[in-house]
């Protein structure tokens, strides 16, 4: 008897530990955005761009339908860029833009859009604090996303992070790429395919707190883990096959 | 300056129309215009377009309906209105010819007379004298509008003019000349019913109320417009349209009136929809509805409907979220403005910043979509480019440091250059090469320390006089 109590304990702390946490280093769990919750994407100013790949790499390169995109007014000279949206994989046809003058007017839309039926991903941007987001703003978005199962995304380039009812939160900023192979007769190697540093800030549920190096995936689109690998190539040695891609080959073909 | 519309017609361009002041210049229609500019050698010319006319005469009819409801359009340039019993409302015939000239505020020719072939035969055919005196009988026989073989046998038998043939008797003429001579000539005279065809008038689409004491909350005025709009619905229903531009007016009870006007991207006649967008409209409005004493009366009009056809709903799930689409792009354009929501539209054109438009998606229906392409592209532009200070090799080397908003980047990988040239068929000139040299910007993707990936070039080319000038285009993630 005592020896089946254990062994019952011992299952039932396996079935409600993650997965994660006991076998670390085999299942290193991916960053995700899941549909119907909240996720805030922080970056630095100069890293508009990383933060933009993150959230629509992973919230609507695997999604069908419309994304909208809600971005503060005031800064028109940085626009979008279709040829590039559609190296990420993104159709600029399904993208629906929509400038907001002042936070008010952006929380407000990206709340309509919420609460759209069909959409595959909502993303707002905003530089610095956001005013008018605290927790019942972000209940709010929490609620309309869980009711339409929209993943919705807040970008917020140079702000701090607030208290909120976000499901997770990120930290991200571009990292060092592969270089692909150099050219014939040219000094410098040309820079590879967009790579991300990632942090996990929070994540309810999730590993909080954990880097990762994230990779594009030019042959099956979406961003790929490739943390500890990048910087072994960095020293010039070989990698390990099947980790790195050959992108040099995948370019010239 | 005298002006002509021209049109190929055969071997030779001829004047289709012309304007008084060209008529003045004894050009007509029908010449061609190597006569007509022998004649008049300032004469300006228009291309000359039948469907915008079409369209004119259409909207003419329809304005028409303000004088009589039995309109008919006589294309090319005619309208026949019967106006019988309509007169006296507006006076007198002259009262009511005055009118009609102010509506179309072109200069027109009119004719008054018994019927309607009359009418039109003189005003197409008549004297100004023979359409004051209502003449019929004295037009010409070009005027029974017969082929050109009839008029010319007529005119050979010596009969000139209707007044000379209506006192032949009839069964000669049809013998000699055809059942059709005396078919028009009967129709002219009025012993032979010519009746009109007219355009059916389009009743508006509105619905209204009256209240027996004022209303004055939102809420309240939103539901009666719920109910008008149901009832908008019902007629639209029968006729198979679907509304896009709803106007609702609330009547205060001191006389002032308060205008709403909603606009939807899809035509609809869902009263949900609608009343969604007025609300968002009456939350956006900058200055609030003021109810004072309350409203009397609310009105609806239907502005602008469009055909749509019943529709099963509940089946097509890709269907109901485009439906959702754009009801979000109405609503958003309502409280926003519609040149706030956008799509991105690829532009036929060189320069990266000018290969797309942005447009708003309530005007667009588009499905043209950017072609995948295998060179490198930025997730970002800046427009316009910023400038910033590089130290790169000479001529055409990629960039080793640069200074950007202060900032220094050591650059560590470098891609290019990928020159892009301006486009020089849009320039005066631009075939002679001239300035393309000062121009022609190389783009270069370049990654610095800290693996940020920017697209800089530099404009111009070294070697020429001016030193080249270096801008940050893009960001890469």
């Amino acid at each position: 008897m005592e020896h089946n109590r254990n062994m019952e304990s011992v299952s039932a702390s396996i079935l409600t530990t993650p997965a994660w946490r006991l076998r670390p280093a085999l299942q290193r769990p991916v960053p995700v955005l899941a549909a119907g919750q909240v996720h805030e994407v922080h970056g630095q100013g100069d890293d508009r761009a990383a933060g933009l790949a993150f959230a629509l790499g992973l919230g609507a390169a695997n999604r069908s339908g419309t994304v909208l995109m809600v971005r503060s007014g005031g800064r028109p000279s940085l626009a979008l860029y279709g040829e590039g949206l559609m190296l990420l994989g993104i159709d600029p046809a399904r993208l629906l833009l929509v400038e907001a003058g002042d936070a008010a007017t952006l929380l407000r839309a990206g709340l309509e859009g919420a609460r759209c039926p069909g959409l595959a991903l909502v993303l707002l941007e905003s530089e610095g604090p956001l005013k008018g987001y605290d927790l019942t703003a972000s209940r709010r978005f929490v609620l309309a996303a869980e009711r339409t199962q929209t993943p919705v995304v807040l970008l917020r380039h140079a702000a701090k992070a607030q208290p909120s009812a976000a499901h997770t939160r990120w930290q991200v900023a571009s990292a060092p790429s592969q270089p692909l192979a150099a050219p014939p007769g040219a000094q410098v190697r040309p820079p590879g395919l967009p790579a991300l540093a990632v942090e996990a800030l929070r994540w309810r549920g999730g590993p909080a707190g954990q880097t990762w190096h994230l990779q594009w995936d030019e042959q099956h689109g979406g961003f790929r883990d490739t943390t500890g690998t990048s910087n072994r190539s960095e020293n010039g040695q070989a990698a390990p096959s099947g980790a790195v891609l050959p992108l040099a080959a995948l370019r010239a073909g | 300056m005298p002006l002509a519309l021209v049109a190929r017609s055969g071997q030779a361009l001829r004047l289709m129309a012309v304007e008084r002041d060209a008529a003045r210049h004894g050009l007509a229609p029908g010449m061609t215009l190597a006569d007509a500019r022998a004649r008049c050698p300032d004469l300006l010319t228009l291309p000359h377009d039948p469907a915008a006319d079409a369209t004119l005469l259409a909207h003419l009819a329809t304005a028409m309906h303000s004088l009589t409801p039995s309109v008919m359009p006589d294309p090319p340039d005619g309208l026949l209105l019967d106006i019988s019993g309509c007169a006296h409302l507006f006076g007198s015939e002259a009262n009511m010819v005055e009118k009609a000239s102010e509506i179309t505020a072109l200069s027109t020719i009119h004719a008054l007379a018994c019927n309607p072939a009359a009418a039109r035969a003189l005003a197409r055919h008549g004297t100004p004298a023979q359409r004051r005196a209502e003449d019929v009988a004295a037009l010409p026989v070009a005027a029974l509008d017969l082929s050109e073989e009839a008029a010319s046998a007529l005119r050979r038998a010596g009969l000139k003019r209707l007044g000379d043939l209506a006192t032949r008797p009839a069964p000669a003429l049809a013998a000699r000349f055809g059942e059709g001579v005396v078919l028009r000539l009967r129709q002219l005279t009025g012993d032979v019913a010519a009746p009109l065809a007219p355009q059916p008038m389009q009743a508006p689409i509105r619905a209204e109320a009256r209240f027996a004491e004022p209303i004055a909350r939102t809420d309240d005025v939103l539901e009666v417009a719920e109910d008008l709009l149901r009832q908008v619905a019902a007629q639209m229903e029968q006729r198979r349209l679907g509304g896009r531009r709803f106007a609702l007016t609330l009547h205060r009870s001191d006389g002032a009136r308060r205008r709403l006007q909603v606009e939807t991207g899809q035509p609809t006649r869902d009263p949900l929809v609608v009343v969604r967008l007025l609300r968002e409209r009456i939350d956006s409005l900058a200055d609030p509805i003021d109810p004072g004493f309350g409203f009397d009366a609310i009105t609806l009009a239907v502005k602008r409907a469009e055909p749509l056809a019943a529709r099963q709903t509940g089946l097509d799930q890709a269907e109901e979220n485009q439906d959702n689409l754009q009801a979000l792009i109405d609503r958003l354009g309502v409280r926003l403005g519609q040149d706030a929501v956008l799509r991105l539209i690829p532009a036929n054109r060189h320069m990266p910043e000018q290969a797309q438009v942005q447009t708003p998606a309530a005007k667009w229906n588009g499905t043209v979509s950017f072609a995948l392409t295998t060179m490198p592209r930025p997730l970002l532009l800046f427009d316009p480019p910023q400038g910033i200070e590089v130290i790169a090799g000479v001529p055409d080397g990629p960039p080793l440091r640069l200074r950007w908003r202060g900032t220094v980047h050591e650059v560590v990988h470098a891609e290019g250059p990928e020159r892009i040239a301006p486009e020089w068929w849009r320039q005066r000139g631009g075939h002679m090469g001239t300035g393309a040299e000062r121009t022609t910007r190389d783009y270069y993707r370049i990654e610095d320390g800290h693996g940020r990936r920017l697209w800089v070039f530099r404009r111009g080319l070294y070697g020429t006089q001016t030193t080249p000038a270096w801008y940050v285009h893009g960001l890469f993630s």
